[in-house]
């Protein structure tokens, strides 16, 4: 029973039309491999977006995933060399995020301080404790591990059908489970929601800690990916996940956005640097067309608003 | 004489120097909507307070259903049965109505599954039961305020509420609305629920309460009945009372207008409106003049549109029809820069959040409105921001460990001076003072009043806003009354306390000036 | 409560008298310990050295303290800082200007950036969070594409890199510039009617409104400054580096939010001093010297840096926060929670 808001519409349209676009002007675009492909290599960013949207829906912000996404990786990497199975790399990379998570959430929830400086002094913290202890090392990973003991093809299925399976779970405890109304109630009003009963600060960290094993779940779906970790991964990956939640329709004042919508606002952004490299553009647009993107998608939002609403909150 | 669901003895509340409630005494029983009517400031939003637990009083006992309540906490009145209906509802606006109900009544345990079937067949029952004309589907955000206060209710109905306080709960409701909450409260009233009624309007009081307790000065003055039998259809009678004793109770006898000096006739119009409007804040029509060295009293029920008028003047909510003039000449104000360019000052009601800033010292706040003429350039002269402040601090006789002193330190009076103080420095031709003594003790009040006097005497222009009538009596030249966003009366001569009330709740007589 | 309210503001004035105090304390435990243990630390090359290193996120650190004081952020400093450095170098070679001309245009092109944010920011009235992140990605977004990634200016002449390696007295040249900016911005913050009214605006943006204050042209105004000083701030990081590349001065904002709350500046505005930044830079600025300076240290100083500085970030902000948890008389400031 998808009922169609106007934000879905509207991102699956603007999908459809880049679609429709490629497959006119580059047909290869869709040939199976590639598109298979390109859907694996996205699977990651759509976790990490789910995670960023699940802190924006409580008016906060997390821009420490990309670097909570690397130690996790590198992590990961270093387990394996002591228990090479896919489970114990999964698991690590999951249990680093999850902390990683935890130690936001305190920070923001519980000692009541800024997501944005918290989460900017943890993503700065991460990206150079792993410069210091990796020295820009790559990891080798255990031949085994590779796209999880399968052959390519079904290890790139698994990735895409883990995803996609993540995301339905949590599209379906967003709305049919308490804890994902809770969430929405804490960032639409937190004083309502706490004379409801429900207390935000649990909440906001519940968020963070969600933020966190996500991140480190998609960690793990990467570096199933390929032979070797970069230590260097994830730069950036705060970015595009904000980037798909602002598109996704997640208002940054908190409370709105369906986590499904994530879906096709991930596609459209993973679409679009291959769209401009097909359409002849070069791929050093790329930064800049994705801050035009996070800008275009506030402003829609920021012009749609009612002036007068938000008069008391100017500022 | 079936017990009472909600039994007070003598509860006392004091905020600092401000005694709120004085000894009030009340009781509720079941199936009987008692109203609680008495002026602004009389208490009311105090005792509510105490009775949903989120003052503690400081002496009195309290009963619910029998048994004696020791500390009462907001969570153990909801758990008793007690349930608000607050003019602003605390509702989510992102969710829908059906989810705002369902956050309410259910579990807040996170880990459960949420029935929507279930929810929305509740919802939709308790949306059907209080009459809303609106499905449960739609956004909170999209509702107007009455219809929200229509989700609260209901909220409170699924809750089981046995003691639902609504205050003022058709402020703002058109005249079905309002038929249909009436439906809602007699329905109420059938299944044994008491409700505690506050409303300013009398026909109201007449129209579905039981009972009636007049609150005055923090204190009960008195509960009497109403009764049905032998009157018109859908109203009652008071039992040896009518609405003319009800407003007596309410302002009480010792209030009767001291003489002020009339300013001398053919003193020039300072400011002159009309026909002002402003769609947004609901204020339409208006039309006065305030003549130099008069005091223009403006009086009306919270909500009437008082303060949003001095907002229009002051150019933070420009209208968007009508006129101003200044001295005679038309001027268009659309920030609150121009005006205070053009002359005008305005004292806010907010004081903590408007008024005056907290973190910044005695003199900073002072100087703030006149930073262009006390600092030519741009550049602070702390000798000179440091000789005005010590300047209005003995005019106005403000107690302060000194000019650096942050006003957050001050006492609330003293805080209130330091906002008068701003604009006394700004020198403007018209003043709006809005609640100038809201919350300031009796001494600092009245040193406050005297201040008022003395700066008509200088050929100054006020508009005074305030909601206490003897205040408005004591220092006002002329009168004005609004109701509903436009002014419904000016009086000219020596109106009685009881002549502004009527006027204030609608019920004007014969022989009171219509505006 | 006035009465609860004034044992509050005399514990936190006692509490900003230790917080300059405190770091200077810092700083003087870090010259001993560097000075003890390092090699050639106390040397005047050596701080010759650390002045022109800190020169750049000093001079963002000065302007992004007006814009915390606002209560916003600008997220965006460090990435329009590229983007001028770039424009400025595609200026001067390829477009063949006058290297002064140049920085002019360097300077205007910050102060366009700063102005696209004050516009978002002001006018359509968005989040100072979201947009300046948007800008962060634009601005060095738009540095690559002009650079293609890779390209990069060299060659400028030497009366250009004398303002990054020259010497004016013993003193570096660019030191000049920053003492300038100080002292520009210190009188602007503490002795002008603007520094009062943006002060205003953080404690309270609707008081600055009621009492006739120009909220949103102050507000706007600080932006602008902000994107201003960083065009400036590229031309001294090009000019000591000799190059203008794309990645000038990536991660410079986060090095100037954490002196600015290092230095003692609410982040959610009102308060902060231009001392308390300036000892705020200093103490970063030392600090990265410094550990070059430890043979221990000496291969991993940038990566150490980069974690004592988050983590001097994170301790400026908690501690406060968890000794006024502690002591339960004092009053928490929670009604300013931050909206992103």
């Amino acid at each position: 029973m998808l009922k169609w808001n106007a934000r879905e519409f509207t991102v699956a349209t603007v999908l459809a039309i880049l679609w429709l676009g490629l497959a006119v002007f580059a047909p290869d675009f869709f040939s199976p491999q590639p598109l298979l492909s390109r859907l694996t290599s996205s699977a990651p960013k759509l976790l990490v977006a789910c995670g960023i949207a699940l802190v924006i829906l409580t008016r906060n912000i997390d821009i420490s995933v990309g670097s909570l996404y690397a130690v996790a990786s590198v992590a990961a990497g270093h387990a394996s060399h002591v228990a090479p199975t896919p489970v114990v790399i999964v698991a690590v990379a999951i249990v680093t995020g999850l902390g990683g998570g935890v130690i936001n959430g305190f920070l923001v929830a519980t000692l009541r301080l800024p997501s944005i400086v918290v989460t900017l002094a943890t993503m700065v913290t991460w990206r150079e404790s792993l410069r210091l202890g990796q020295q820009g090392v790559f990891i080798n990973l255990p031949d085994n591990t590779q796209w999880f003991s399968l052959s390519m093809v079904g290890g790139q299925w698994a990735i895409v059908l883990a995803a996609l399976g993540v995301l339905t779970v949590l599209a379906w405890a967003q709305k049919n489970l308490a804890a994902g109304r809770h969430l929405h109630a804490v960032g639409s009003d937190p004083e309502a929601a706490r004379l409801a009963g429900i207390s935000p600060g649990r909440a906001t960290f519940a968020a963070f800690g969600l933020c966190g094993t996500l991140t480190g779940l998609a960690a793990a779906l990467n570096i199933a990916q390929s032979p070797q970790i970069d230590p260097n991964t994830g730069r950036l990956l705060e970015l595009e996940a904000v980037a798909a939640a602002v598109v996704a329709g997640f208002a940054v004042s908190g409370g709105r956005g369906r986590l499904l919508t994530l879906l096709p606002a991930t596609l459209l952004l993973v679409s679009i640097s291959p769209a401009l490299t097909y359409l002849g553009a070069k791929p050093y647009w790329d930064k800049a067309v994705h801050g035009a993107i996070i800008l275009t998608a506030v402003m829609a939002d920021g012009l749609r608003r009612p002036k007068r609403q938000c008069r008391s909150q100017a500022t | 004489m079936t017990s009472a669901l909600l039994q007070l003895v003598g509860i006392k509340k004091t905020f600092g120097a401000v005694t709120a409630l004085n000894g009030v005494s009340f009781d509720l029983r079941p199936g009987e909507v008692h109203a609680l009517l008495g002026g602004n400031g009389a208490g009311k939003s105090t005792l509510i307070k105490v009775i949903t637990g989120a003052h503690p009083s400081d002496a009195g006992t309290m009963a619910v259903g029998g048994h004696p309540i020791a500390r009462l906490t907001p969570a153990m009145a909801r758990s008793l049965g007690i349930a608000c209906i607050y003019q602003q509802p605390a509702l989510f606006p992102d969710l829908t109505v059906t989810e705002n109900i369902g956050l309410r009544l259910e579990s807040t345990s996170p880990f459960r599954r949420v029935r929507h079937r279930e929810r929305r067949r509740l919802a939709a029952s308790l949306l059907r039961q209080v009459g809303a004309g609106f499905s449960g589907e739609t956004g909170v955000h999209d509702l107007s305020m009455p219809q929200q206060q229509l989700v609260e209710i209901a909220c409170a109905i699924g809750a089981g509420a046995k003691i639902l306080i609504m205050d003022e709960p058709t402020a703002s409701l058109t005249q079905p609305e309002q038929e249909l909450l009436f439906g809602v409260v007699d329905h109420l009233r059938r299944n044994g629920s008491g409700i505690i009624y506050i409303s300013h309007r009398l026909e109201e009081i007449f129209r579905i309460a039981d009972r009636v307790t007049v609150l005055r000065d923090g204190e009960s003055v008195v509960t009497r009945d109403l009764t049905r039998t032998g009157s018109a259809e859908g109203t009652a009678i008071g039992q040896g009372f009518d609405e003319a004793d009800l407003i007596h109770w309410m302002v009480g006898r010792h209030l009767e207008r001291t003489s002020v000096a009339i300013p001398a006739a053919g003193a020039p119009d300072r400011l002159t409106v009309h026909g002002l409007g402003c769609e947004i804040s609901g204020v339409h029509d208006i039309t006065f003049a305030v003549r130099a060295g008069e005091i223009v009293g403006l009086t009306g029920l919270v909500g009437a549109g008082r303060t949003e008028l001095a907002r229009i003047l002051f150019g933070l909510t420009p209208a968007d029809t009508g006129e101003i003039r200044l001295d005679g000449i038309p001027v268009t104000i659309s920030s609150p820069e121009e005006a205070i360019a053009l002359g005008i000052g305005y004292l806010p009601e907010d004081r903590r959040r408007h008024g005056i800033i907290l973190d910044l010292s005695v003199a900073q706040n002072i100087s703030m409105s006149v930073h262009t003429r006390l600092f030519p350039g741009g550049w602070l002269r702390p000798d000179a921001e440091q000789t005005l402040a010590e300047h209005y601090i003995h005019r106005l006789g403000i107690k302060t460990a000194g000019t650096s002193a942050e006003v957050a330190t001050l006492s609330g009076g003293n805080q209130q001076k330091v906002a008068m103080a701003r604009w006394l420095a700004a020198n403007p031709r018209v003043l709006i003072l809005d609640e100038p003594t809201q919350g300031v003790d009796v001494g600092a009040k009245s040193e406050i009043h005297r201040h008022i006097r003395s700066l008509v005497d200088q050929g100054l222009a006020v508009l005074l806003i305030s909601s206490e009538l003897p205040e408005i009596l004591a220092l006002s030249h002329r009168i004005g009354v609004m109701r509903s966003g436009t002014l419904t009366a000016l009086f000219e001569g020596h109106p009685s306390a009881a002549q502004l009330m009527r006027a204030a709740l609608g019920n004007l007589e014969p022989g009171d000036p219509p505006c | 409560m006035p009465s609860s309210s004034a044992p509050f503001i005399g514990k936190l004035s006692r509490f900003r008298f230790r917080h300059e105090v405190g770091l200077m304390l810092l700083l003087a435990i870090e010259l001993i310990v560097f000075g003890f243990f390092g090699r050639r630390f106390l040397t005047a090359d050596n701080g010759i050295n650390i002045i022109r290193h800190s020169v750049e996120i000093g001079m963002l650190a000065l302007v992004m303290l007006p814009v915390i004081l606002t209560g916003g952020i600008d997220l965006s400093v460090g990435s329009l800082l590229g983007l001028c450095a770039v424009l400025f170098g595609k200026l001067w070679r390829d477009v063949g200007v006058d290297w002064p001309m140049a920085a002019v245009g360097s300077i205007v092109v910050g102060l366009i950036g700063g102005a696209m944010n004050a516009f978002l920011i002001t006018r359509l009235r968005l989040p100072p969070l979201i947009v300046t992140l948007s800008t962060y990605s634009l601005f060095r977004g738009l540095a690559e594409a002009i650079t293609q990634g890779t390209d990069a200016f060299t060659g400028f002449p030497e009366s250009f890199l004398f303002i990054g390696t020259g010497a004016w007295g013993g003193l570096p040249a660019q030191a000049g510039l920053l003492l300038a900016c100080t002292v520009g911005i210190a009188m602007l913050i503490h002795q002008t009617t603007w520094g009062r009214a943006i002060r205003a605006i953080g404690f309270s943006a609707e008081g600055a409104e009621y009492a006739g204050l120009p909220v949103q042209r102050r507000v706007a105004s600080a932006y602008c400054l902000a994107g201003a000083i960083a065009g400036l701030a590229a031309l001294t990081y090009t000019a000591r580096f000799g190059t203008a590349k794309a990645d000038a001065g990536t991660g410079y904002e986060l090095a100037a939010i954490t002196a600015v709350v290092l230095g003692g500046a609410s982040i959610f505005g009102g308060r902060g001093s231009v001392a308390g930044t300036v000892l705020g830079v200093a103490v970063l600025g030392v600090l990265g010297n410094g550990l070059t300076r430890l043979p221990a240290t000496l291969s991993t100083a940038s990566e150490l840096t980069g974690i004592v500085t988050g983590l001097l970030l994170l301790a400026s902000l908690a501690l406060p926060r968890l000794a006024a948890m502690a002591d339960p008389s004092g009053t928490v400031r929670t009604e300013k929670q931050e909206r992103p």
